[in-house]
């Protein structure tokens, strides 16, 4: 077999593999690329503007504090409980930040404004369906089956947040979160819930990742416009 | 360069070059699933840096360098994050079955992963991609010497493999 016989022989032995992804749905990617590579001159730009405000605060009076707020929380409001001033903020329902790495922090206090959430999310570029009320899963989303070790490096769990990494998620599939383990990805008839302070619990034989500070849940689904954006 | 017009130019690019891209990390990476993984986020970075991948001299390689860095990220990172005991513990799909016909031709591939990784990388670019030896040196950051050094080991090596089995097509 001479070198030529042997170059055809390899370029043959792939010739029947096509690329299958839309060409839609590697720009859609790309935007979430896009949307990744913003955040640290975004926080690097916060960072100057709380820089700045803490420079103003230290030559103004008294009274005029302003709270720089970081990372992306949901739901926050200034409290007065019962001061004139308004320097104390109640804790963000959620809260979401991107590392620098891509990978996307949220830590969740209280399990409300999901649709802020999925929407700030997604803004990431992150394909995702948030849910704190029920199923998720409906005619639209359709659940992807994924090893223990496949999430473990999609999404980790911390002691009162988790992160994501949308980079490890494989093609075509996105991140459902939801609470209530059972009525939402129809997978496993009873995925484990972790009671508070204790290690996250993996299913033997499932695929979803649960645990947390309550009843909260991480799942696999296949992505479409319908289901995650 | 307007939106409409970007879109458009990376749409005509990416349909004429996501199959050599993906065949050629196929030959590097040996697993179909991984590979169109790896092709598709390589080209979403495209898309994402598009004005700088358009005006690259072989937006081709740098596709398929894209994809295979990313894999060796992913690895590293899973590597450290990840401690495997058992294989079958990460295995996302059940093994394939047999009766299955593959559209890669399983002697050729299982040769192809006994070659070391940067032969691979080599045997990738400048047969399925068909780029030059210089081109191939340029996109693998190695010297242009190195490459054929890799090439000819590699060819040596496949034709050492697959020998055997052609002559034993040839007497049956």
């Amino acid at each position: 077999m001479n070198d030529t016989e042997l170059s055809t022989a390899v370029r043959d032995s792939v010739a029947e593999i096509h690329a299958a992804t839309p060409v839609e749905a590697i720009i859609s990617r790309g935007r979430g690329v896009r949307a990744r590579r913003r955040i640290p001159v975004a926080a690097g730009a916060l960072t100057v503007a709380a820089v700045a405000a803490l420079a103003v605060t230290a030559l103004v009076p008294a009274g005029h504090l302003g709270l720089v707020p970081s990372g992306r929380p949901g739901l926050a409001s200034p409290g007065t409980r019962g001061s004139s001033h308004s320097n104390r903020v109640q804790l963000a329902a959620w809260t979401v930040a991107e590392r620098a790495n891509g990978d996307i922090d949220v830590t969740i206090n209280q399990l409300k404004d999901p649709a802020g959430l999925q929407a700030t999310l997604r803004a990431d570029g992150l394909p995702v369906s948030v849910s704190f009320s029920g199923p998720i899963v409906g005619g639209s989303c359709q659940p992807y089956t994924a090893s223990r070790g496949t999430l473990r490096t999609v999404a980790q769990f911390h002691s009162d947040s988790f992160a994501i990494d949308p980079s490890a998620l494989p093609s075509g599939t996105g991140v459902a979160i939801f609470d209530e383990p059972g009525t939402g990805l129809p997978l496993h008839p009873s995925p484990a819930v972790a009671p508070r302070g204790a290690p996250p619990l993996h299913p033997s034989t499932g695929s979803l990742l649960s645990g947390l500070d309550g009843p909260l849940a991480i799942g696999l689904v296949y992505a479409s416009p319908q289901c995650t954006g | 360069m307007g939106v409409g017009t970007q879109q458009l130019d990376f749409a005509e690019f990416y349909r004429s070059a996501a199959d050599e891209c993906l065949r050629a990390v196929l030959v590097s990476v040996g697993d179909q699933e991984t590979a169109r993984e790896l092709v598709d986020e390589a080209f979403a970075r495209a898309w994402a840096s598009w004005r700088t991948v358009s005006g690259h001299p072989a937006p081709k390689a740098w596709v398929v360098r894209t994809a295979l860095n990313t894999g060796i990220s992913r690895w590293r990172r899973r590597r450290r994050e990840v401690p495997v005991s058992d294989p079958a513990t990460v295995t996302d799909r059940p093994a394939p079955d047999a009766a299955v016909a593959s559209p890669v031709d399983p002697q050729i591939m299982a040769a192809l992963m006994r070659l070391p990784a940067r032969q691979r990388q080599v045997v990738a670019l400048r047969l399925i991609l068909d780029l030059d030896t210089n081109g191939t040196a340029e996109a693998l950051g190695i010297a242009p010497g190195t490459v054929m050094a890799h090439l000819g080991r590699a060819m040596a090596a496949l034709r050492h493999d697959l020998q055997p089995e052609l002559r034993q097509e040839s007497r049956s």
